[in-house]
C-alpha cells in the first residue's frame, strides 16, 4: 500500500505531505499511526500540506488534534494547494480597481471591495470607501475611508487633498483645525497610516517609497 | 406641449417661493401661459406672495383627491388676462397624504394646457421633494452664498441626479451681496459652480424690496427697474432660450457725481 504521510525536510522546517486521493478516514488513520511512531522523534513542529485535498474548519481542527493528541509535535500551519470559488471570487474583487466618474455629492456613498478610482470631486459630506486604495481624480474634500475590510497598507492618494475624514483601516482621523495636518496648497498628496497608528499626509510623489508594492508595473524600460 | 420644471433647494429660506412666483410672473410677462403648483403642503405660501390668498376655494390635495376637478382649484392671477395661474397647496393636510404618482398624473394633464408648469418644493428630502419632483422633467435648484445652503444644494443635486426623467438640474444663486463677495466674507459666484459643478442659469441680487413687494403680494418682478427683478427676468429669457449675458452686480444707480467721487476716494 502507497504511502499516504510522508515527512519531509525544508529549509522552512519539517513538512507533513499527506495524500490527496485516499479517503478521508484513512488518511486521518494513518496519520495517527505515523506521529505516534518513532518517525517524528526530535522534532517539535511541522507542517501540514494536504496537496489538492480542500478541508473545512472541522476538519483542520480534527487533523491538528490527530497530531498533537498523539504525539508532543506541535502543528504551526496547515496549508493545501486549493481555493474554493468564492475566496477565489473574493481575492479577484479585493485586487481588481472600480472607476467611478462623477461627483460623490453630500449624503453619497461610493464603495469598492477592491481599488476604488474616482473621476471627479468628492464633496463635503460625500463618502468612498473602498477594501483597497483609494485613487482620487479631483477634489478631495468629503470622507474616505481605504482598507475598509482590515488592510492597514492601504493608501489615500487625491489631487487635491482636503478631506474632511481620513480613515485608514480602524484608524480615523479628522481634519480639525489644532492638527493642522493639510496644507495651504494640498495639491497632489497621499494619506497612509503609519506603524505608530497615526494617519500621515505626504507628497504623493514619496508613494512610491513609501509603498512600493502598490506598484504592478512590470519591465518596461 | 409645455414642460414642467420643478424649483427646489434643500434648505428652507433660501428663496424657493419667491424664485417660482417671480420666474413665473417673469414668463408670463413674457407672453407665455403658466401654472404655479405650490406643494408645500401644511405650510403653503406662494399664494401670499402672489397676493391671491382670498381667492383660494379648492386646493391640490382637493384636486387629487377627486372632490374637484383641476380648472376648479386653479386661482387665476387678473393681472395677467389668462396667462398666469396658481394651484394651491392645501393646508389642512400634510405632504404624506399625497403621493408622486398622482403629482405626475396631475402635472401630465396640466403640461398639456401651460408652456409652463412650475412646481414649488418644499424645504427637505422627504415626502415633500419626492412628490414635487415626480412630475418634472427640468429641475432648478436655488442656492445663496452661504455655506450651508450650498451644501443643502449639493445634496440635492446629488439625489436629482438619481431621477431618471429629470434633465441634469440648473443652478440660481439668490440673494447676492456683492460687498460681501467683494470682501470675501461670502462664497462668491464662482467658487459656488466649480464647487456644485451643474450649470449656472442665473444669480439674484438681494434687495430689500424683494420682501416688501412679497408682503404687499406683488412679485418684484413686475418692477421693470429693479435689480433683483432684472436678475429673474434674465433668467425667464435664458429659460426660453436667450442668450443672456450674466448681469453685473455694481449698483446701476450711481449718479456722475459719485462715480467721480470714487475716483478720488481711490
Amino acid at each position: 500500500m502507497k504511502n499516504l504521510v510522508t515527512i519531509k525536510g525544508t529549509k522552512q522546517g519539517f513538512v507533513l505531505q499527506l495524500d490527496d486521493r485516499c479517503a478521508y478516514a484513512d488518511l486521518l488513520k494513518e496519520l495517527k499511526g505515523k506521529v505516534s511512531d518513532s518517525a517524528l522523534d526530535g522534532i517539535t513542529e511541522v507542517q501540514l500540506h494536504l496537496g489538492y485535498r480542500y478541508y473545512t474548519e472541522a476538519q483542520a481542527k480534527e487533523i491538528t488534534a490527530a497530531v498533537q493528541d498523539n504525539s508532543d509535535v506541535k502543528v504551526t500551519t496547515i496549508t493545501n494547494d486549493v481555493v474554493s470559488e468564492e475566496e477565489c471570487n473574493r481575492r479577484v474583487l479585493e485586487r481588481q480597481s472600480e472607476t467611478y466618474v462623477g461627483i460623490v455629492r453630500s449624503g453619497q456613498v461610493v464603495k469598492a471591495q477592491g481599488d476604488l478610482v474616482i473621476v471627479g470631486d468628492v464633496n463635503q459630506n460625500g463618502r468612498v470607501i473602498a477594501g483597497g486604495n483609494v485613487y482620487v481624480l479631483g477634489r478631495l474634500k468629503g470622507y474616505a475611508h481605504a482598507g475598509a475590510n482590515g488592510n492597514k497598507e492601504a493608501v489615500i492618494a487625491a489631487s487635491w487633498l482636503e478631506a474632511t475624514h481620513l480613515k485608514i483601516d480602524d484608524a480615523l482621523e479628522s481634519m480639525t483645525d489644532e492638527l493642522t495636518m493639510l496644507s495651504e496648497q494640498p495639491e497632489m498628496e497621499c494619506a497612509y497610516l503609519h506603524t505608530n497608528g497615526s494617519i500621515i499626509i505626504d507628497r504623493l510623489q514619496e508613494l512610491r517609497f513609501i509603498r512600493p508594492e502598490i506598484s504592478t508595473f512590470k519591465g518596461g524600460s | 406641449m409645455g414642460e414642467a420644471i420643478v424649483i427646489t433647494s434643500g434648505k428652507g429660506g433660501v428663496g424657493k417661493t419667491t424664485t417660482t412666483a417671480n420666474l413665473g410672473t417673469a414668463l408670463a410677462l413674457q407672453g407665455k401661459k403658466v401654472c404655479l403648483i405650490d406643494t408645500d403642503i401644511g405650510l403653503r405660501n406662494l399664494d401670499v406672495i402672489l397676493g391671491l390668498e382670498n381667492r383660494i376655494i379648492y386646493d391640490l390635495v382637493d384636486v387629487l383627491e377627486g372632490r374637484c376637478k383641476v380648472h376648479q382649484a386653479l386661482v387665476k392671477d387678473k393681472r395677467f388676462e389668462d396667462r398666469l395661474y396658481l394651484l394651491p397647496a392645501a393646508q389642512t393636510s400634510d405632504k404624506n397624504d399625497i403621493n408622486p404618482e398622482q403629482m405626475k398624473e396631475l402635472v401630465t394633464k396640466l403640461k398639456e394646457d401651460y408652456d409652463f408648469v412650475i412646481i414649488d418644493c418644499p424645504a427637505g428630502i422627504e415626502q415633500g421633494y419626492k412628490n414635487a419632483v415626480a412630475g418634472a422633467e427640468k429641475a432648478i435648484v436655488v442656492t445663496t452664498p452661504e455655506i450651508s445652503a450650498v451644501r443643502d444644494a449639493d445634496r440635492i443635486i446629488g439625489l436629482l441626479e438619481l431621477e431618471e426623467n429629470l434633465e441634469p438640474p440648473k443652478l440660481i444663486i439668490n440673494r447676492i451681496r456683492q460687498h460681501l463677495m467683494n470682501s470675501g466674507d461670502a462664497l462668491d459666484v464662482n467658487e459656488i459652480t466649480t464647487h456644485l459643478s451643474i450649470d449656472l442659469l442665473g444669480i439674484v441680487a438681494d434687495e430689500e424690496s424683494v420682501i416688501s413687494s412679497s408682503n404687499r403680494g406683488e412679485p418684484v418682478v413686475m418692477d421693470p427697474n429693479n435689480r433683483a427683478s432684472m436678475g429673474y427676468r434674465n433668467i425667464a429669457r435664458r429659460l426660453l432660450g436667450e442668450s443672456v449675458p450674466l448681469m453685473t452686480m455694481e449698483k446701476p444707480n450711481q449718479s456722475i457725481f459719485s462715480k467721480i467721487k470714487a475716483v478720488f476716494a481711490k
